[in-house]
């Protein structure tokens, strides 16, 4: 197996600068034919920048990157048929049928004429819509609007599916059938790079995670060599009193040599290699002895959320939801009146 | 052949939504027309005892007549005066709103040309309007001869006009064609692109392997296009509503071009403006201020020699008054003069070749 034949995506020292800033300062990642790749990182870490250029929306500053053997900078045209992508907002024109969403990008891909009556009925039967096809977008419910986006990303029949945030925002069943199809998708040779801010998601959907942070990778890996590098063995994690947070701090720094993590909210994470259950009773001994307000003490196996918290020392949900929802109602004018 | 093909699927697309939207798009568009023309249309049908002053040349019995016919509704309040200077100093200083001009020869044509003139002032437009048509009917009935209105302008400069309409509803449609058409390319086909953006389907057009061009240009295509749709039906809502056409149904030759170029100007001005602005309510602040002083500027309710002295220049700077003055020509006058064939079109056809190339590169600056 050649180099070519192996990778769908190939980046190697990517960057995007907008003026002075550097939203992408050295971004380089190999995505394998057929897996599920994920992109992780906080809000502004230059995720959308990344996928806005492999999408070719966006020229890169410098850098390359080769999708299925083409090169971006020079095969544009070639990539563009490659490549689905569908974003976290579901994109149907509401006022048109969805044989005629389905009909005008099946025409924007340039597929043949003769053929686009047949794509078009497949895609309606694969997302289920058959009986609908002649019915408004508009009047379909979220769910079936979705299923129509997922199949008009995909009418040109692309390799590389990429999926922007694609479950944000969605109930549980509808996550849950979403990563049924994304699967579904994966049996079917298609590899699919998505970007999510649940790092359950992230866990237990991609076959390999890249965190990105500062325009720059973080870490890639699979989940558990990821969470590796986070501890070999337990993490041992206390809650404790606001007002005894530095009294803490000072108890596991100098009396039990300890390393940790601490956030905001009076959290202190341990990740020693060698975090035992007496190491967790002697810790236990001590606050109480010093009288700390415990509100939990625990041992874990160390999660996405630790690996997330150590390369970028915050939380995904401090950096991404809160911000992103407030930004998306500004953009739409409506600041002032929610 | 891509760029073409693309920009025809973009605007089969946007035809499609204006298709599903049919009866909104078009009842929305009628509306404003509508109101203005039967409320303004009919200005001063109520009018009464509109000043006149007549000049009797002939003094025989017939035109004698014709002034009694004239004096014995309440429309005119007829003042005899005895010569034709008098009353155009009446005219200028508008204690008349028109001078009645009896020739000699009268009912006779005066050597092949009209035996009546009738002077009237450009400012007392809606009193003229009454009272022309009037006179015009009024003569017929006593003379074979037709009538030759000139128009008196408050800067003293007589400008003959062959004067076959002369009702402000007519005057008034010309301008209410045109702002249906730039309105409705402002506000309709051409905000697409600020929705558009704003629901992520520009970005699912950049990815498809297009040509970028192409969404400017099918947008171009659907704007100018239902500009017109907008633009003909203010026409007919306004000849439904009692205006006419002075060069009958030939005058939709100059007609129709002029409403095209003008539908394709404000279009591509709708799609430079919605590159730039990314919400709609700003977008519509920017728009009404520069659409709505283009109208009125263009002279679309009042001739332009009533505007004050210092917005004379934006009058003659606004390419709106070239197509007002166009469609006038054809359906006041009927007759549109070479000269200002060349210059309406001229003015016309710059202004939108203009309006479409901004729109294309600020769209391309603004994607990249």
């Amino acid at each position: 197996m050649t180099q070519n034949d192996l990778y769908s995506v190939e980046i190697t020292g990517l960057k995007k600068k907008f003026g002075d800033f550097e939203a992408v300062k050295d971004i380089s990642f190999k995505i394998k034919k057929g897996e599920i790749f994920g992109i992780l990182g906080p809000n502004g870490a230059g995720k959308t920048t990344t996928l806005n250029m492999i999408l070719g929306l966006l020229r890169p500053t410098s850098g390359k990157i080769i999708i299925e053997g083409y090169d971006n900078s020079s095969e544009g045209e070639k990539i563009k048929q490659l490549i689905g992508f569908m974003t976290q907002e579901t994109v149907v024109d509401s006022y048109l049928t969805a044989r005629d969403n389905l009909r005008i990008f099946a025409k924007l891909y340039h597929i043949p004429k003769e053929r686009i009556a047949e794509k078009v009925n497949h895609a309606l039967e694969e997302a289920n819509l058959t009986s609908f096809a002649d019915v408004a977008a508009g009047t379909f419910s979220g769910g079936m609007q979705r299923r129509l986006n997922l199949v008009k990303s995909m009418i040109q029949e692309p390799l590389i599916l990429i999926l922007d945030e694609p479950t944000t925002g969605l109930d549980i069943q509808s996550r849950v059938g979403m990563w049924d199809e994304i699967k579904r998708l994966r049996s079917k040779g298609i590899t699919i790079i998505l970007t999510t801010q649940y790092l359950e998601e992230a866990d237990q959907l991609c076959d390999r995670i890249a965190i990105i942070d500062h325009g720059k990778v973080m870490a890639i890996g699979t989940a558990s060599e990821l969470k590796k590098t986070v501890s070999k063995g337990n993490m041992l994690s206390i809650k404790v009193g606001l007002k005894d947070r530095t009294e803490v701090s000072k108890i596991l720094k100098s009396k039990l040599k300890l390393d940790f993590d601490e956030k905001d909210d009076g959290l202190f994470v341990i990740s020693t290699e060698d975090i035992q259950l007496d190491r967790l009773i002697k810790v236990a001994e001590e606050l109480k002895k010093n009288k700390v307000e415990v509100h939990t003490i625990g041992m874990h196996l160390p999660t996405m959320d630790d690996v997330f918290m150590k390369l970028t020392g915050s939380s995904i949900r401090d950096s991404t939801g809160d911000q992103k929802a407030g930004k998306n109602i500004a953009k739409m004018g409506w600041g002032g009146r929610r | 052949m891509g760029l073409l093909n693309d920009s025809i699927t973009i605007f089969t697309r946007e035809m499609l939504i204006f298709k599903s939207n049919l009866k909104t798009n078009l009842i929305r568009s009628m509306i404003f027309p509508l109101i203005i023309i039967i409320f303004f249309g009919n200005l001063g049908s109520g009018v009464n005892n509109i000043p006149v002053a007549i000049a009797n040349y002939a003094n025989n019995q017939v035109s004698n007549q014709f002034i009694n016919s004239l004096e014995s509704g309440s429309t005119l309040s007829v003042k005899a005066i005895t010569n034709e200077q008098e009353g155009l100093s009446m005219l200028r200083s508008g204690t008349i709103s028109s001078l009645i001009v009896i020739m000699p020869s009268f009912p006779k044509l005066q050597g092949g040309q009209p035996s009546v003139y009738v002077y009237y002032a450009t400012s007392q437009f809606s009193e003229s309007g009454v009272a022309i048509p009037l006179i015009e009917q009024t003569v017929s009935k006593y003379s074979s001869s037709q009538v030759s209105s000139v128009s008196v302008q408050s800067d003293v400069n007589a400008v003959s006009t062959q004067g076959t309409n002369s009702s402000y509803r007519d005057f008034l449609i010309a301008g209410v064609i045109l702002m249906s058409v730039a309105f409705g390319a402002v506000f309709g086909g051409g905000m697409s692109i600020i929705v558009d953006r704003q629901l992520g389907n520009i970005k699912s057009f950049l990815i498809t392997p297009i040509n970028k061009n192409a969404i400017v240009l099918g947008k171009l295509f659907s704007g100018t296009l239902q500009s017109m749709i907008y633009g003909i039906l203010a026409l007919i809502l306004g000849i439904i509503l009692g205006g006419s056409i002075a060069m009958g149904i030939a005058g939709l030759i100059w007609i129709i071009p002029l409403i095209l170029f003008v539908g394709a100007a404000f279009s591509g001005i709708a799609i430079m403006l919605g590159s730039r602005i990314k919400t709609i309510e700003v977008y519509t602040i920017v728009a009404q201020s520069i659409t709505m002083p283009a109208w009125f500027l263009s002279g679309a309710f009042f001739p332009a020699s009533s505007f004050p002295a210092i917005l004379q220049p934006f009058n003659i700077g606004d390419p709106l008054t070239y197509a007002t003055d166009g469609i006038r020509d054809v359906m006041l006058n009927g007759f549109f003069p070479f000269s200002h064939i060349l210059l309406d079109f001229g003015v016309v056809i710059a202004f939108a070749i203009d309006g479409i190339i901004v729109s294309f590169v600020l769209f391309k600056n603004t994607i990249e």
